[in-house]
């Protein structure tokens, strides 16, 4: 936590994985993102993450549903399944139940996940299906060139949105928490080094993880969550936060202006799998 | 329709917002989805204009539901997409069928399946637009052809759904949806305005689902004192759910035959040279752009050579297609798909005529040189 006001630069980020061997996650197809895109930074956090916990990347599916955000299976050397636009947990749901010993890691944008797959999550979260769910948050939609997301603060004036933006924007940790999600988090790319931290945590997580990654859409975006006005608002969660407190982590999770990076909630509890395993137990009786 | 004299350059997508728009519709509900945002884009910006309402649903299958309620409560409703999003569109596509809520429908096709090509143009979903939604239904589906087309044929689009109550779907493929054309649009305030056949007399005599004369029932509106229940089950005449094999087979005939009867006014079609043609093409879209090229000079080579184009698509003019090609041999059926409409011609001809598809399922468009080499090769045969 201690390095979150620390700036960091790709590159540099890039010589440190190099030197650590990490570039075995990273895919020959290289990043299709405009330059400067915090989506870049999450592709680091995640293999440097997978290095750190000696994931196989045999044993890895990456699984995605369609925006720019979802380009990143592509982007590493891991199996992928880039699926249809918002339906990447049921897909992940399967295969997860298909091979329990799969690492199975979604990734996805806010649309994708609150606009059109928004059904899904609570789902997703209340079966605690031993998946990590992360979502890069640009509160914009990238792929489509630059509509109203469900993330979209109000105000903000899109191409769809040309009289600015009246529709109150989502609070997907406060969703997320009260889906049932067992561990909560937020990172932001501008900090990549705590954010490979947080993918990490989420990653040996048993159950069901959500982090929240909030990331500038460069192109699209000059006003809003841009890298400076984001640099300026995030802030650590609190010495003291206590992450086993869903009502602490709610608090946490209203102050919107000055979004909070850390683990929002932790609670393990039987997965789907467990469910599952008791349920053919009863079967066989 | 009168002309205004002023001539514009204007953008397929923001002719077919424009037309709508001209055509009386004040309620959009979209997500986006390439080649078609411009339409959303374009509503978001000139509804409010008009009293109008732009609304970005969370997806497709909520601003088709949304545009349903929209028409309930009595407005002018339409939604666009391109291909993923129609295909979720499908089931409330069939509850306007049903269920008798007129709305448009706009598909700009993009290649497919899935997220395809999503830049590339297509022709891929003419027969998703005819049968994609379940069960047995009566839909029109509208192709046109030029940006001018596309604004003249949402106000037909507009006509035709709110005066038989029948879902009206709009095809085009990207080509023509990003297409830039100078046209001369006519003067807003000459374009007819459809009128709903409303509810009228007692309300105690009035039930949703009559069998009328025109086979198209009159519609009652929250507000207006009929109290009328919408439902996807099948009703009587009453509107509320029956299982009546007699009940249930008179609706849906009724529904079906609201399309024959009114065959006449739904169809439309565009006819180069067919009298004494040998060779027709038949197609839709940016591939009859290409077919109308190759028709010219097919002829200036002394070949006789016609071009039919229906602009509704379907119910297909069928009386039309057969008059036109009564003097053919062969009918070539250019199509970006790997072959969709040649089914419905193969199924129309006569047994002396042949079909011939030219396809091309690349993301790219058809040349009028392909079409005018198959037409030599046919005519040297
Ligand atoms: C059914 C369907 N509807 C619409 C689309 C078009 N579409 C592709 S990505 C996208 C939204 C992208 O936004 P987001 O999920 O926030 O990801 P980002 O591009 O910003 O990373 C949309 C609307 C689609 N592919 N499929
Ligand atoms: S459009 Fe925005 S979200 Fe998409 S790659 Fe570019 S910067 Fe990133």
């Amino acid at each position: 936590m201690s390095n979150i006001e620390k700036p960091v630069y790709l590159e540099e980020k890039l010589e440190e994985i190099q030197a650590s061997g990490h570039l075995e996650y990273r895919s020959k197809s290289l990043p299709t993102w405009c330059p400067g895109c915090g989506y870049f930074s999450i592709v680091e956090g995640l293999t440097a993450a997978l290095n750190n916990l000696s994931i196989d990347p045999d044993e890895t599916v990456v699984v995605s549903g369609i925006g720019c955000a979802s380009r990143f299976p592509f982007f590493i050397d891991t199996y992928g399944f880039h699926s249809l636009h918002g339906r990447a947990l049921p897909v992940a749901t399967g295969i997860k139940v298909a091979n329990d010993d799969l690492s199975v890691i979604v990734v996805g944008g806010d649309g994708d996940a609150f606009a059109i797959g928004g059904a899904h999550i609570p789902h997703a979260a209340r079966r605690n299906v031993d998946i990590t769910y992360i979502l890069f948050d640009n509160g914009i939609y990238g792929l489509t060139k630059g509509q109203t997301s469900p993330t979209s603060v109000l105000g903000f004036q899109t191409t769809t949105s040309p009289f600015e933006n009246h529709d109150m924007p989502l609070n997907p940790l406060m969703m997320l928490l009260s889906y049932g999600a067992s561990w909560v988090g937020q990172a932001y790319a501008g900090h990549p080094h705590h954010m490979a931290g947080m993918i990490e945590e989420a990653l040996a997580f048993k159950g069901f993880s959500y982090l929240h990654v909030l990331s500038p859409c460069v192109t699209f975006d000059k006003t809003s969550k841009t890298y400076q006005n984001l640099g300026m608002s995030v802030r650590p969660l609190p010495d003291d936060h206590d992450r086993s407190d869903v009502m602490a982590a709610m608090a946490q999770a209203q102050k919107t202006d000055a979004p909070a990076l850390g683990c929002y909630f932790e609670q393990p509890r039987p997965t789907l799998a467990d469910g599952l395993n008791d349920i053919a137990a009863r079967a066989a009786k | 329709m009168r002309a205004t004299g002023q001539l514009q350059n204007l953008q397929g997508n923001h002719a077919c917002a424009m037309g709508a728009i001209a055509a009386g519709c004040r309620f959009f509900a979209g997500y986006p989805i390439t080649p078609s945002s411009e339409i959303a884009e374009k509503m978001s910006l000139e509804l409010p204009k008009v009293d109008g309402i732009f609304i970005q649903m969370e997806d497709e299958i909520a601003s088709m539901g949304a545009i349903l309620g929209a028409s309930m409560g009595g407005s002018k409703a339409m939604t666009a997409t391109s291909g993923p999003g129609f295909s979720l569109k499908q089931e409330n596509l069939g509850y306007a069928a049903g269920a008798e809520i007129p709305c448009v429908v706009v598909n700009v096709m993009r290649g497919g399946p899935s997220t395809g090509l999503p830049t590339r143009p297509a022709q891929g979903d003419i027969m998703q637009a005819r049968w994609g939604t379940h069960g047995d239904h009566g839909v029109i589906v509208l192709a046109p052809c030029s940006v001018k087309e596309i604004y003249q044929e949402m106000i037909r689009a507009f006509w035709l759904t709110e005066t038989l109550r029948v879902p009206v779907v709009v095809i085009y493929d990207e080509v023509i949806g990003h297409l830039v054309e100078t046209v001369e649009l006519p003067s807003p305030q000459s374009i007819e305005q459809a009128e709903r056949k409303w509810a009228s007399g007692p309300s105690a005599e009035f039930l949703p689902y009559q069998k009328t004369k025109d086979m198209v029932p009159a519609m009652a509106r929250p507000g207006d004192g009929y109290r009328a229940h919408t439902t996807g089950l099948t009703t009587s005449e009453s509107g509320f759910p029956t299982q009546d094999p007699g009940q249930v087979e008179a609706m849906v005939t009724r529904r079906l035959g609201k399309l024959e009867h009114h065959a006449a006014d739904i169809a439309s079609y565009e006819e180069i040279d067919c009298k004494d043609a040998k060779i027709i093409l038949v197609t839709v879209g940016i591939s009859a752009r290409a077919a109308a090229r190759a028709q010219q000079q097919a002829r200036d080579k002394g070949l006789k050579v016609g071009l039919f184009r229906p602009i509704t698509l379907w119910p297909f003019p069928v009386v039309a297609f057969r008059a036109a090609s009564k003097k053919a041999t062969h009918i070539i059926v250019p199509e970006m798909n790997a072959g969709q409409l040649i089914l419905e011609i193969e199924r129309l001809m006569s047994a002396k005529q042949t079909a011939v598809g030219i396809n091309r399922i690349d993301g790219e468009v058809i040349d009028p040189v392909a079409i005018l080499e198959k037409i030599e090769e046919i005519s040297r045969a």
